[in-house]
Order: C-alpha cells, then structure tokens, then sequence
C-alpha cells in the first residue's frame, strides 16, 4: 500500500508530529518550533500524498525488479551528511556560525543524497538516471556553486583590499579589472582557444585570488582601519576636550553610509558654527531633532587645524549626589575633512535642557538642538 | 510491460481536493469580480486617481498614460495570443510549415518597445526628479514612525508663528498651498508614510532621514495609511493629513502653542490630572504639566516603551483621533460634520476640536480600561524578552472605573 518514499515522509511527518506535541505541551504553546514544524507537517504531508497519488512515479515492476538488482554507485553524501551533522552539533557548544554552516551542509547533502537513491532506482538504465538527477539537481546546484564561488572571490579579494594601503589599493583595483577585461577580449576574439587553456586560464586567477585573500587576512586590516577600531573606545572615554585624545584620534573611516541620512549639517567656518538643515533656506542657529531617536549630523571643518563637535546633553546623576555632563563629540577633524556624530536624546529640552553643540575650545558658538 | 494501477480509494482525497479547487475557483472569480466593483466606490479616500495636490497630480499626469500605453498593448497581445489559440488549435491537421527569421518584423517589434519604453522612461524620470525636488521648501515637519502610531514635530518656524517646536501625533496639519518638506524617519523598524492623494509613498527608515514634499490644494481632511509591514498592529498605522486655510493654520498654531492651564482644585478633571501624574506621565508627556512639588512632569517613555516614546497629550482634543488615528475621538456624526464640510466652513469645524458633547466616550473608556483588548499590541509582560521588559504599544494599566471617569475628564481639558 505504501510506497518507499511515502513511508519516508510519513515517517518525518510523525516525528514532526510528535516533537509537536512535545514543544507545545513541555516548551511554549506560542513558540515559533511549533509553528515551523506544523509548517513542515503539512509539507511531508502533502509530499507524503503526492508520492501515494503517482505511486513514486508509476515505475513499472519490470523496471523495480531490473533496478532493484543494481547495486548504488559510489557516493560522497553519506560522508558529506556525517559531517554536516558533526558541524551542527560542534556548533551547539562552540559559535552560531558554525551549527548554521552545520545545518547548510546536513540539508545539502540529504537533498542530494535522497534524489540520488531515488534516480538510482528510477529505471534499469542508468544512463537514463544520471540524465534524471542531473534534470532535477543541476538547474539548483549551478547557481549555488556559482553563488559560492563567487561569494569566495569576493571575500578573497575585500581582504586584500582591506590589507593594502588605500593608494597600491586604487592600483591595484585598475590593474586588476584590467586583467579581467583582457582575459574577456581573449576569450571572445579568439574562438578557437582550446578549452584546457580557458580553464587553467581561469584557476590560476580563482586560485591566485584566494591565495592573496588568505595572506590578506593573515596579514591583518592597514593602519588606518585598524585604528578605527578604537572608534567605540573613543566614544566611551568621552574625551571632548580641545586636546587630542588618546582613544582613536585619526579620523573616522566607518560613517559614509550614514551620510545621506543626516539631520543637519554643522559647518566651522572662520572661526564660526554654522548649521544648514535640509528644507531650511540659509544659515540655521538651532535643530530641532525627535526624543530617542538616533539622529545624524555631520560636522564638516573649513579652518586651519583640528577641531571637534561637542554636544552638550545636560548632565545626570551616576551615584547618588554625583552629576556628571553627559556630553558626546566627534573625533578631531582636519581642515577640510568631515565626520559624523549621532545623538539619541532620551528627554525633552524642559527636562535636561538646553542642550547644544559647540566646538571645543571655542567660545561662544553655539548651535541649540532643541529636542520637542 | 505491467503498470501499477493506482487503487481508487486512494484517489478519494484528490477528487475531493479537485472539487475544492472548483469552489476555490468559483470564490476567485467572485473576489475579482467584488475588487472590480469595489472601484467604483465612491467613497474612497485614498484613490490614488483623484490628487488632491500638485505632487499628486504629477503622479496621476504620470500613471493615467503610463497605465493607458500598457492597457493597449496588452490588449493587443492577449487578442493576438487567443486569437492564435483558437484559430490554430490542435484539431488533428498536419504541423504546418516552420520558418525562422524575419528580420524585418523582428527589427519593428523590437523598435516599436524600445520607443514605448524610452518616452515613458523620459517621463517617469523627469517626475522623478520633479517629486524630489525641495529646494522651494516653506516649510518642514519632522515624521517619526513607531510601532503603531506616527508623531509630527514641528521646528521653529516664525514666518509660520512656530516660536516653539509642537509635537504631536495621528493627524499631520498643514497650510494649504504651502510646500511642506516632510522629513521622515522611525524609532524602530521600517514603516512606510502614504497618503495617496498627496503624494507617493516614502520609507520611514531607522537611522536615516528621507524627505517627502507634500501640498494640498484645499482644506480637507485627507487619509493614509502605513504601507510598509511593521509588525502586529501594522494594519491599524493610520495616519490623516488635514489641510488648514492659512489663517486657520495660524490659528491652530497658537492653540498648539498656548501654557498649560491646570484643572481647577476641586473638579473632576483635577482629580484626573492626579491620575494622569501617577500613571500616565510614566509615557505621555503632557507639556507644562507639573508634579504637587512644582518640578515638571516629564515623561520616560525611553524607559517603557521600546521604540522610546509615546504620544504628547498637551492637545489632544484638538485632533479627532488617536491610537494611531486608529479610532475616532469624536463621536460618528461629529466626525461626518467635519469630515463632510466644504473648504470654506472646515476650518472652523476643525479649530473647535472635541467637546464633551462630541467625544467618542466609549471608545476612549474602552483604550483606558484595557487598550492591548482592542488594538493588537505586545504587551504581555511574559513576551517582553526580546525587548528587555519593554512595552510595544499600550499596556493594560489596570485601572479602576473612578480613575477611567477622571482621566476621560481631564482629558477632556487637553484642547
């Protein structure tokens, strides 16, 4: 009455079943294992219907009993689904990552694994049922390969970008793009190219690539980005003074995204502050920005030496009877350079207020930020 | 060669699925036909055909051809395609010739697309940039969106009599005939502000801050709604624009802007405002509010809420909503009277905001007395995980039925 594959999605369909149970009655009725694994019910069991309805696709007995006598053909999924199992559960003690990849290389494996015992059985041609699973898996596999590939070239080579120094960078990004370009004109002027050369043509970049990749990433992230690194410390030391700080005083690197979304922009030009908002005309003296809502500005310096945007955020009680000034600020910046401070102001103005924005070690410029 | 028959008691399920899917069929075609009629509404708010402004109206000048341009080719294409069905259908006769290549025909009908899709392009690009346009702003608002509500604040803007900023939430009043720059962002996931007959629609993106023009020719209330998924509530994120006759803008303006006037000792609304302080304060801000000591009462919705604030209730009987304009303030036909007013006498009817006589009690009665039981909210405080114990929209306060009559009653005050 049931079929080999109907039997196996029965089966998956009651061990879903029952780990329902068990996650509604002994772990949380809302929780989302719940709804996963009746989404997985329903799906087993339509498969489970459908392989009853096409009778695992009307083989004829003279075909199961001539597959039936030939033996599987070698296969690495068994190796490759033990070893997505390890991953997943090394993953469960050691990082996230490493049970996601676990569960990416289980579900492959099992996926290429079953439709091949299925196309092994399929006829008692088998040349007929490597053409099968080759139907079935190749328009998948082919992109996800592609996809990888592609996904490794490009990580090969942000780490090389990330090694070198922003000029041999801007060099190299040329000279490079100019040797894809050259091999494209290659390959398509010269039709005739035998097919080995293409290919060796082709791996020896891939490989070259990844090889520079991983001596990229060996070699660690350039001085400048490695500094940046100590951007988070910089704004928690809090040193908004008129000095240099010791925290990552050498020019933000991570803020362009952020650029295009900003509230104002606050200009230090002649010995002024000036603010210009978007959909205001002319030279503004005040902000308005929401309650707790981070909100950008961008502080762009036009005099000589370096300078800081200081935001002035009211002061708060630490322990009891000790206030401090709740301040925050960008890092110093060079004439002519630009970095971006984003504020989340919990209270209104009338609360903790005024608060403003100056410049450190320069009085009376001010900008208010006025918080509604 | 033997073939496995399929036994017939397991074909039972799929007869019985095929006469589903007949019904199903039966329920599409009526569901069309109900959305094809549902357009001839005439009471439709939010008809993107109908602008009601001049950002809108490029829109509509843009999609009216646009939309007549594809209903002809596709008309075309469907007649050509049954028309080849029927007249070439398989009735037993020989495979007829089999040519390839004509390139003269292939050359037309790959010209004649290009040129369809180069005008329309041209145009849809030059109102592209005409919508983007803001350098002829007169006046901004600042957009916030939360989960399940949108809060207006309005910077200083003296030529429009702002000498303070104004805060406030569900309806977006403007001046009309005036270019207002509204500059929208969210508090916490991504929402997205619409109001059709105004202008397209613009993400409301955490973190960043994205620019809508908008203008109204009229005064008029005009409808939206939040088109960008946000979670539970995402339904009920509505939002009203009301356009205001410059001198009834100026008007509402100074209303907005007027000191907070206490409740007089010994009333109803006295009481309330006790209430208010011991509970409500804990979220709403009600500016010029002040605690028995004399310091201000200042809300800490950053320390309840997760997105970090909640509605400002200084006015709130000046709007005829809240909830997220979810439901009404006013009771249904003082809504209608307002809603259905001309240009000439809405303004007035607007400025007079909610009376005693006119406030929705139930509604509001029901929001107090458990507002998580009428607008789908995370608020079960053994869900809070995620948010460290923070609310996504109105809690269950657990308040009496004397302090509901209170609070109703200072409420009331908040014009």
């Amino acid at each position: 009455m049931f079929t080999t594959s109907s039997k196996y999605f029965l089966g998956i369909g009651t061990l879903a079943a029952i780990a329902i149970a068990v996650s509604i009655l002994f772990v949380n009725p809302s929780a989302l294992a719940a709804t996963a694994l009746i989404g997985l019910l329903g799906a087993v069991g339509m498969l489970a219907g459908v392989a009853l309805y096409v009778r695992d696709g009307e083989i004829t007995s003279d075909e199961i009993s001539a597959s039936s006598h030939s033996a599987p053909t070698t296969s690495m999924w068994p190796l490759l689904t033990a070893a997505g199992a390890g991953l997943l559960l090394l993953g469960t003690v050691t990082q996230a990552a490493v049970f996601l990849l676990g569960i990416a290389v289980l579900v492959a494996a099992l996926v290429e694994w079953t439709v091949l015992a299925w196309s092994e059985r399929a006829s008692a041609d088998d040349t007929f049922n490597a053409a099968a699973r080759k139907r079935l898996l190749n328009p998948i596999e082919f992109p996800v390969l592609g996809a990888v590939g592609l996904g490794v070239l490009i990580f090969s080579f942000s780490r090389v970008m990330l090694a070198v120094d922003k000029r041999v960078g801007v060099v190299l990004f040329i000279v490079i793009s100019a040797l894809v370009l050259m091999g494209g004109v290659l390959f398509a002027v010269r039709s005739t190219l035998r097919r080995s050369i293409v290919i060796a043509i082709c791996t020896v970049a891939a490989l070259s690539t990844v090889v520079a990749g991983i001596a990229g990433a060996g070699s660690g992230m350039r001085t400048d980005l490695e500094i940046a690194k100590y951007e988070r410390d910089h704004e928690v030391q809090r040193e908004c003074g008129a000095e240099p700080s010791k925290h990552g005083d050498d020019g933000a690197t991570r803020t362009i995204s952020a650029k295009s979304g900003v509230i104002a922009t606050v200009e230090f030009v002649g010995g002024k502050l000036i603010a210009h908002v978007q959909g205001i005309e002319g030279e503004q003296h005040s902000i308005t920005i929401p309650r707790s809502n981070p909100s950008s500005i961008i502080f762009r310096n036009h005099d000589a030496g370096e300078f800081r945007l200081v935001a002035h955020l009211g002061a708060k009680e630490v322990t009891e009877g000790v206030v401090v000034e709740v301040v925050a600020c960008t890092q110093m910046t060079r004439r002519g350079a630009e970095q971006l401070l984003t504020l989340s102001i919990p209270k209104p103005s009338v609360a903790n207020g005024p608060y403003a924005l100056s410049v450190a070690g320069v009085d009376g410029q001010n900008i208010d930020l006025v918080v509604p | 060669m033997i073939h496995v028959r399929t036994p017939r008691r397991l074909l039972a399920p799929f007869n019985l699925l095929a006469s589903v899917v007949q019904r199903l069929h039966r329920g599409l075609l009526t569901s069309g036909a109900a959305i094809v009629l549902a357009g001839c509404a005439t009471n439709a708010p939010q008809d993107t055909w109908k602008p009601k402004g001049p950002n809108a109206a490029k829109i509509d000048n843009l999609q009216k051809p646009v939309f007549a341009v594809a209903g002809i080719v596709g008309v075309i294409v469907f007649a050509a395609v049954l028309y080849s069905v029927v007249k070439f259908r398989d009735r037993g006769q020989p495979i007829p010739h089999q040519s390839h290549g004509n390139p003269a025909l292939e050359i037309t009908l790959t010209i004649i697309p290009a040129l369809i899709l180069t005008i329309v392009g041209v145009f849809t690009v030059r109102s592209v940039f005409d919508l983007a346009k803001t350098s002829d702003t007169e006046m901004i608002i600042n957009v916030t969106g939360q989960q399940w509500w949108w809060e207006y604040d309005y910077p200083v803007q003296e030529q429009f009599g702002i000498t303070q900023p104004i805060i406030t939430s569900g309806q977006l009043v403007i001046p009309v005939g005036t270019k207002v720059l509204l500059r929208e962002t969210s508090r916490d996931v991504i929402h997205s502000y619409w109001i059709p007959v105004l202008n397209g629609k613009r993400d409301a993106v955490p973190g960043r801050v994205q620019t809508n023009r908008i203008e109204a020719d009229n005064p008029g209330i005009y409808a939206g709604q939040c088109t960008e998924f946000c979670g539970l509530s995402h339904a009920n994120m509505r939002m009203e624009a009301i356009a205001l006759s410059k001198d009834d803008f100026a008007k509402w303006v100074a209303n907005q802007q007027t000191e907070y006037v206490a409740p007089a000792d010994g009333t109803l609304a006295k009481e309330g405002e006790a209430v208010f302080l011991n509970q409500c304060v804990r979220c709403h801000q009600v500016n010029g509010l002040k605690r028995a000591d004399g310091t201000p009462a200042i809300a800490a919705p950053d320390e309840n809420v997760w997105s970090g604030a909640a509605p400002n209730l200084t006015h709130l009987m000046s709007r005829n909503t809240f909830a997220g304009a979810m439901f009404d303030l006013a009771k249904p036909e003082c809504r209608k009277n307002v809603w259905e007013s001309d240009s000439a006498t809405f303004g007035g009817k607007y400025l007079t905001g909610v009376t005693k006589d006119c406030l929705n009690e139930s509604a509001l009665r029901a929001w107090l007395r458990n507002a998580p039981a009428v607008k789908p909210m995370y608020t079960n405080p053994e869900q809070l995980a995620a948010t460290d114990g923070k609310y996504r929209g109105m809690p269950y306060l657990g308040l009496s039925e004397s302090d509901i009559e209170k609070l109703v009653a200072y409420l009331l005050t908040r014009n």
